[in-house]
This record gives structure tokens, sequence and C-alpha cells, in this order.
């Protein structure tokens, strides 16, 4: 309904009935259209249907009477909701409880008494206007709703894409609240970047960068990683969190494998610019801490503990090419992989030192492929 | 036909309508107006019906003069049209005649008593 004056339809084959109801209904602040039959009225209606907030209707016309013009607005989706008070006589009450069953909201006893006429218009135009509010309520929250999902899409683009809809799901306020499980941490970076990037023009370094990391995100996305952040060359993955992975440690050797061989293929056509770059990766699996951390204006959702630093220093630690399982993540995907040990690595900050392996390839042995590899070789 | 009661015009009736529309003469006079021009077409109509002894075509006209009348405080008219109007629904032809002829002879004494009560030029 319009926020200023409603407007009704009269509909009456009586020019003097038309004239006295529209009279009342000036008197009430109420804009009075007239039709004298049915089909004025769908007429009328058709036209202007939104326009129309209420419709007094006699039952015995010409053309069109009451029964038929009732039936067809209450047929009609955009006109159902408006409010109809049927016009009668004392005598046609009868037809009176025909049309309120028919779905008329009221009737108007003819001769006209303005209180009445007041009281039973009122209560229509409240319904009528009752109605609009919660069309109007329903539209704004769809609005809502699209905005939401637009924010979320563009969200997506900053954070990864588990934690983005964490952010917008019921349980995310919790998981961001801080929670502990095994999960796998997996860190990456390259091999003589520091160099590389003080001798190259920076076009190239950028060049580079945006190379490698768009194989990264790929990798990422494919095998299903949080990515947690990234920071010029270096990257910290994680998996099983907030998404649980069964298979998250598997997941994580995986991902490295298929990094590393893009990155070779990468790397020998940035090699021809007379540095050389390799790649190098820690994979530690544990107990760690996982929530939102950071400050107001600027949070991540991070993960903290000693498995993640295990693999920041396993990664340092790995020479080009190399990816190094931390003992628990090594027994988690024991046989998957051909993996040969490097001996005890002595990691900065820990006091005693952490029997390795390094990750060669996959399993040799086709009984030990993880199951989707396996479905792949199928294929 | 009991028209006991039933004055030409009522002059609480119109004094109702008058108070309902904030007492506004040139409005009163423009709705005589109407009511007579609408009238007179009704008027032609029923007694055409009546003539032809038509119950069904005699319904509509019949109809439309009862409640115009009753708004304005054609009480009389009002009554006799509902006697016609009732005698149509149930297929009576009998009687129309005669109660058109009153009909016609009330409507003439209806434009009269507005005259009278300086409703009509």
């Amino acid at each position: 309904m319009s926020p200023g004056q409603a407007i009704a339809l009269v509909v009456d084959d009586s020019a003097v009935n038309r004239k006295v109801l529209a009279r009342h209904l000036a008197s009430l602040d109420i804009e009075a259209r007239e039709a004298a039959n049915g089909r004025e009225a769908l007429e009328l209606l058709d036209a202007d249907g939104a326009g129309i907030d209420i419709v007094l209707l006699d039952i015995e016309m010409p053309e069109l009477d009451g029964y038929e013009t009732l039936a067809a607005i209450k047929g009609d989706d955009a006109l159902r909701h408006i409010p109809v008070i049927m016009i009668s006589s004392v005598e046609e009450l009868d037809s009176v409880v025909r049309c309120i069953e028919m779905g008329a909201t009221d009737y108007l006893p003819k001769p006209f008494n303005p209180a009445i006429l007041e009281a039973r218009v009122h209560a229509s135009l409240a319904g009528k206007r009752l109605h609009d509010l919660e069309l109007e309520s329903a539209a704004r929250q769809a609005e809502l709703l699209k905005t939401i999902e637009r924010q979320k899409d563009e969200l997506s683009r900053f954070l990864s894409p588990q934690v983005a809809a964490l952010v917008s799901s019921a349980e995310g306020e919790q998981l961001l609240a801080g929670h502990r499980r095994i999960a796998t941490s997996v860190f990456c970076d390259l091999r003589g970047f520091t160099p590389f990037s003080e001798a190259t023009p920076p076009e190239l370094v950028i060049r580079v960068l945006r190379e490698y990391h768009a194989m990264m995100g790929e990798q990422i996305m494919a095998h299903g990683g949080t990515l947690e952040h990234f920071a010029g060359d270096g990257m910290m993955v994680f998996f099983n969190d907030p998404v649980l992975q069964a298979d998250h440690v598997a997941r994580a050797v995986l991902m490295a494998l298929a990094m590393r061989d893009r990155f070779d293929a990468l790397a020998s056509s940035w090699a021809s610019d007379g540095h050389s770059l390799g790649f190098g990766v820690g994979i530690a699996t544990g107990e760690v801490t996982l929530g939102r951390i950071g400050f107001e204006g600027r949070y991540d959702y991070g993960m903290v503990g000693t498995t993640v630093i295990v693999a920041s220093r396993l990664s340092s630690a790995a020479g080009p090419g190399q990816i190094l399982l931390s003992p628990w993540a090594a027994d988690a995907v024991d046989g998957m992989f051909d993996v040969e040990p490097v001996g005890e690595v002595v990691l900065k900050g820990f006091s005693k030192p952490l029997a390795a392996v390094n990750v060669l390839g996959m399993s040799s042995d086709p009984a030990h492929l993880p199951a989707r590899e396996a479905a792949a070789v199928a294929e | 036909m009991n028209l006991d009661g039933a004055p030409v015009l009522d002059e609480a009736v119109l004094a109702e309508l008058r108070a309902s529309i904030g007492d506004d003469q040139e409005f009163m006079v423009e709705l005589v107006e109407t009511y007579v021009a609408e009238g007179a077409t009704n008027m032609d109509g029923l007694l055409a019906a009546a003539t032809a002894q038509d119950c069904a075509a005699i319904i509509r006209p019949a109809h439309t003069l009862k409640s115009t009348s009753a708004s304005l405080g054609a009480m009389r008219l009002s009554a006799i049209c509902r006697a016609i109007e009732e005698a149509g629904r149930q297929s009576r032809p009998d009687t129309l005649r005669e109660d058109a002829e009153l009909a016609r002879a009330t409507w003439e004494a209806t434009l009269t008593a507005f005259a009278e009560a300086g409703l009509r030029a």
C-alpha cells in the first residue's frame, strides 16, 4: 500500500450508490475509483491492481455480477490479497455468506451507515497493510540474504573457502572461539628466493611469485587444504580443520607432491634467468589449537602449537625438492608413499632431534596406493 | 402489498444522509439529480418488463430502484420495488403490471417530494 492515501475501488451499477460511497470514503481520506460492473472493475484492477487497496463490491450487477467478480479476484495471484467488502441489502444476507466463503473479507449493509463503513473499511485496510508489510519485509530479507551471499562470495576471495564458510555458519562462532584437535600442518617455501629476488628485476620477481602462487593455490583447493597465510615465497596450509578430513595426512603429502611436480615445470622457465630456485616442504601432524587470532580490525583463522613449529622447522631443514615428514605424519601414511629416512634432524628450539623422512613419490607398491589414487589409476 | 409506514420521502433518512456527508446541500442536489436520471432509466426498464410480464428482466431495475430509493429516503418506492423484485425472482408475473403502475405513480410523487424538500430545481 502506498504510504499516502489509500485507494478503494467501488463497484456498483448504481451511480447513486457509487456517489454516496465515494463521498463517505473521501471523508475517511480514502480515494475512490468507480466501476459500474464487474467487467469494468477487473479492467481497472488489471491495469492498476497493485494500486488498489480495497474493493467494495455490489452483488447484483449487469455484465459481470459480484460472485463472478469476486471469483476472478480471488483466482488471480496478483489480486487475491486485496480485501473485498461486499455491498448488500439486508435481504441478501444469504448471498453474503456465500461471498465470505468465497474469500470476501466482510460486508457492508445498504443503505450505508458511515460508522459501519468506517469500521469495516479500516479493519480490512489494516489487514491489507499488514500483508503489504509482510511482503515488504520478505523482500528486504531476500535482499539481505543476497547481500550476505555476495559478501560471502567476496570474502572467499580473501579467506580460504573453508574459513569463509565458517564465518557465516551456525557452528562457526564456536570454532572461531578456539578448539583443539589433531591436524596436519604444511609449510613450504623456496630455496634461494632471497638472492633471486635481490638480483632479479622487480617485475620478474612479481611474475614468478604470481605464477608460483597461482599454482600453489590451485593445489591447495584441489586437495581441500585451508590456507592459513602466505608471506612472500612461504605458505602455511593445514588439513582436518575447520572441515574434518579422515585422510588429512595423505591429503597433505599428495598436495606437496603435486606442488613439487608443478614447481619443477615452472622453475625450468625461471631457471634460464640464471638463478635456480628450489621447493622445500615440511609436514607435521599432532594436536594443535585453532581459532580466531589477531586484533580488532584484523583477525586471522590461525593454528598454533608445537606441531606448527615442527612443520615450519622441517620446511627450513628441507633441501631443494625435499618433502620432510614428522614421525607422526610418516606413521599415518606408512606404505602409501616411497620415503627415505633423512636421519635425526636437529630442529632449532627443540632439545631432542627428530627422525624425519623425505617423501620420494607415490608408493611403487600398488597395494599401498591411497584409494583415490588407485581409482585414478583404474580409470 | 403492505405499504403501511412507508412514507414517500422519509425525512429522517434524508436528514441522516445529509448529516453523514457534512450537510453539503450542493452534493445532496447532485445526488438527487443522479438518482432521478438513473431512476428514470430503471423505471423505463421496469415498466417495459411489466408490460411484457418478463419476470427475469424486471429483477434488475426493481433491485436497483429498491436500493437507491432506500438510500435517499424514498421508502415507499423502495418497498414497492422490493415487492416487484421478489415477484420477479419467484416468477409470479400476474401482479407485475399493477405493481409497476403503482411504482410509476409513486415515482412521480417521489420527484415532487424531492422538489418540495428543495432538492430539485
